[in-house]
């Protein structure tokens, strides 16, 4: 005899007792870059939510970016347009956006402006024929652009509904028909206190911009969202003719795991510098390398990341300052090939100098650099350059920014190399006046000193927090070799580091470069 | 654009007598094509834009002055009587007016959505472009 198939068997009803099964919220996706990491996940599906914010913030090109990556003919979006932007001017603007999709017009996305109704009628009125085109297509997104004019339009009669009641009966309508709501509306800072629309409401995505000098900073925070768990505090957004792009504060790195650090050594291509770091950089650390101008921190991280390349590790050059091609044909004079490994998708170098970028914008393409090449070295040159790169507004959170990228990066194993340029004063040996050595694991300071009529280079290993190191400060010159540290070591000087120091060994040493005929 | 607006006409033409509609074509036309921008654009984005081609083709059309758009967007003639004057004439300003209305759309949301729009309107129409032909 057959035994009976799952099918066959007569299904249990789920015993009364014990424990309830949670509901499960499904997550909408948004088809904005980088919002659905900030909202945990996506925005719950038939939630009621409000997207507020001044004019020219992006509110209704976000809300355009949602319902085009979400409706499809079975499940359209509705788009309400009320006493604001008329649809058909709202087409002639947003069809710039690459999202949008004409195909999707009219049976996927349907606008329908209530303008007329919303100046002439009352709120019942419009209550209805939000009803009406609800009831005939069964929408899986609706949007309310702007909803502020309708209920705050002083011609609108509140006739039978008054405006609370007019927002609990739409959530009601809207929740009771699976749809996913954005009522959209400029609304001030001062009027999240008392207003009853963001008290009903699940979510509450609020944008602002403002201007600080020659730039304009936009920023984004998830104010409220019922049921799941948000990223707090305010993100950067930007405006591209990709839409909206939001970049997390966390940078997308919540939850990335922790590499254990194994010991192992990278060389930076310069043995003699390896053996001052005590055998090379520990991997997942990072390195600040600081000193003047000219002094050869560039030619260092070229040395660094062609080693790397070398070991096949593959690598990311974050450049602020110089030109990729100047970048390339000084590796070519020092014999390192940098062209090839581009080619192979081995090595990406991003040349980043547009003056208004936000720090998060510019991490998150170095991350994304990092992930298409599935970088192990990154290489920021400099971090003044960085700096410079960014907006005014943006510069207060630079710190911030870089101490949670550079720790979610060495975290995951990647080994960085910074420079940051740092004046020679002659006197005392600076690390960085940017006070961001705590962010690193090990320094290394390059510094000019004057010797016997010349100026030479030296350098010096500061810290290295993952164990002992050569405590020589040594002298080095750029060859066409790259950064070269003089082997053996000649002379023995003391006050190297006020740059003017007095030899105490042989005082007839060679200069390690040719002097000028006397 | 005008040839487009013949074809439209005659297309309403020949639905009209499948369906043994009496609306002359030049108006059904008109009829169809107004609550899909009415949604789109309200009825007072409608009247607007409407009437925008009314005066626009004025010049080729003298006898167009006599016609006008009522709240609800229907074109009316202002003397009943002249309304039912010479069909052939009628026919041929109204193809004018269409035209306009048709370009000045696409002037708004550009070609790709106008055609989009009368697609939508006329899905049994097969179009691949607005522009057939001469004309503008």
């Amino acid at each position: 005899m057959k035994k009976p198939t799952d099918a066959a068997k007569p299904k249990l009803a789920r015993p009364l007792t014990g424990k309830p099964a949670k509901v499960t919220i499904r997550k909408m996706p948004t088809g904005v870059r980088g919002l659905d990491e900030i909202l945990g996940g996506g925005i719950p599906e038939f939630s009621f939510n409000v997207i507020a914010g001044m004019p020219g913030c992006g509110k209704t090109t976000l809300a355009h970016q949602i319902i085009f990556a979400n409706a499809t003919a079975k499940k359209p979006a509705l788009y309400f347009t009320a006493v604001g932007e008329p649809a058909v001017k709202m087409l002639r603007y947003q069809q710039q956006y690459s999202f949008f999709d004409e195909s999707k017009l009219g049976n996927a996305v349907r606008f329908i402006d209530l303008a007329e109704l919303a100046l002439e009628k009352d709120l019942s009125h419009v209550l209805d024929a939000i009803g009406k085109y609800v009831a005939e297509s069964n929408p899986s997104v609706v949007v309310v652009d702007s909803f502020h004019t309708i209920v705050r339009n002083p011609t609108t009669q509140v006739g039978e509904l008054d405006v609370p009641a007019f927002i609990l009966r739409l959530a009601q309508l809207l929740t009771s028909w699976e749809a996913t709501t954005f009522l959209i509306g400029s609304y001030l800072d001062d009027e999240i206190g008392d207003n009853s629309l963001f008290t009903l409401a699940d979510g509450l995505i609020w944008l602002w911009q403002k201007t600080e000098r020659n730039s304009v900073v936009r920023k984004m925070q998830i104010m409220k969202l019922r049921g799941q768990e948000s990223v707090p505090g305010l993100h950067t957004i930007r405006i591209s003719n990709q839409g909206v792009q939001t970049f997390s504060r966390t940078l997308g790195l919540i939850g990335n795991k922790t590499k254990p650090k194994l010991g192992r050594r990278l060389s930076t291509g310069i043995p003699e510098l390896d053996a001052m770091l005590g055998g090379g950089i520990p991997e997942g650390d990072s390195l600040l390398v600081a000193g003047p101008s000219g002094t050869g921190k560039s030619a260092l991280a070229t040395q660094f990341i062609a080693e790397g390349l070398r070991n096949g590790e593959p690598g990311i050059m974050a450049i602020f300052e110089e030109r990729p091609q100047a970048y390339t044909h000084r590796a070519g004079t020092f014999g390192l090939n940098l062209e090839a490994p581009q080619k192979k998708g081995q090595l990406e170098t991003l040349y980043l100098r547009p003056l208004d970028l936000s720090v998060d914008e510019t991490m998150q393409e170095i991350l994304d650099a990092i992930q298409r090449v599935g970088a192990k070295r990154l290489v920021i040159d400099s971090l003044v350059g960085f700096e410079m790169a960014l907006a005014p507004g943006f510069r207060a959170d630079f710190r911030e920014s870089l101490y949670r990228m550079i720790g979610a990066l060495t975290g995951a194993g990647i080994t960085i190399l910074s420079t940051v340029e740092v004046e020679d004063t002659f006197t005392a040996l600076p690390f960085s006046h940017y006070a961001i050595s705590f962010l690193t694991d090990d320094i290394l300071r390059m510094r000019y000193v004057e010797i016997d009529g010349q100026i030479r280079k030296v350098m010096v290993v500061i810290k290295m927090r993952g164990g002992n190191h050569s405590k020589d400060i040594r002298e080095y010159v750029i060859t066409d070799k790259g950064v070269t540290i003089i082997h053996p070591r000649q002379t023995d000087y003391a006050l190297l580091s006020t740059g003017l120091p007095e030899p105490i060994g042989q005082p007839t040493e060679a200069a390690p470069e040719a002097k000028a005929a006397k | 654009m005008r040839n487009l607006a013949e074809r439209l006409i005659a297309y309403e033409r020949t639905q009209n007598k499948i369906t043994k509609t009496k609306t002359p074509p030049e108006i059904s036309v008109f009829d169809r094509l107004r609550p899909q921008l009415a949604t789109l654009m309200g009825n007072a984005g409608f009247r607007a834009i409407l009437t925008r081609a009314l005066v626009l083709s004025h010049e080729e059309v003298p006898w167009l002055r006599a016609m006008h758009v009522i709240a609800d967007g229907t074109l009316v003639h202002v003397d009943e009587r002249q309304a039912h004057g010479n069909r052939r004439k009628i026919a041929a300003g109204n193809v004018v007016l269409l035209a306009q209305l048709l370009g000045l759309l696409a002037v708004f949301i550009g070609d790709d959505l106008t055609l989009h729009l009368v697609r939508e309107t006329w899905p049994k129409l097969p179009l691949n472009t607005l522009y057939h032909g001469k004309g503008y």
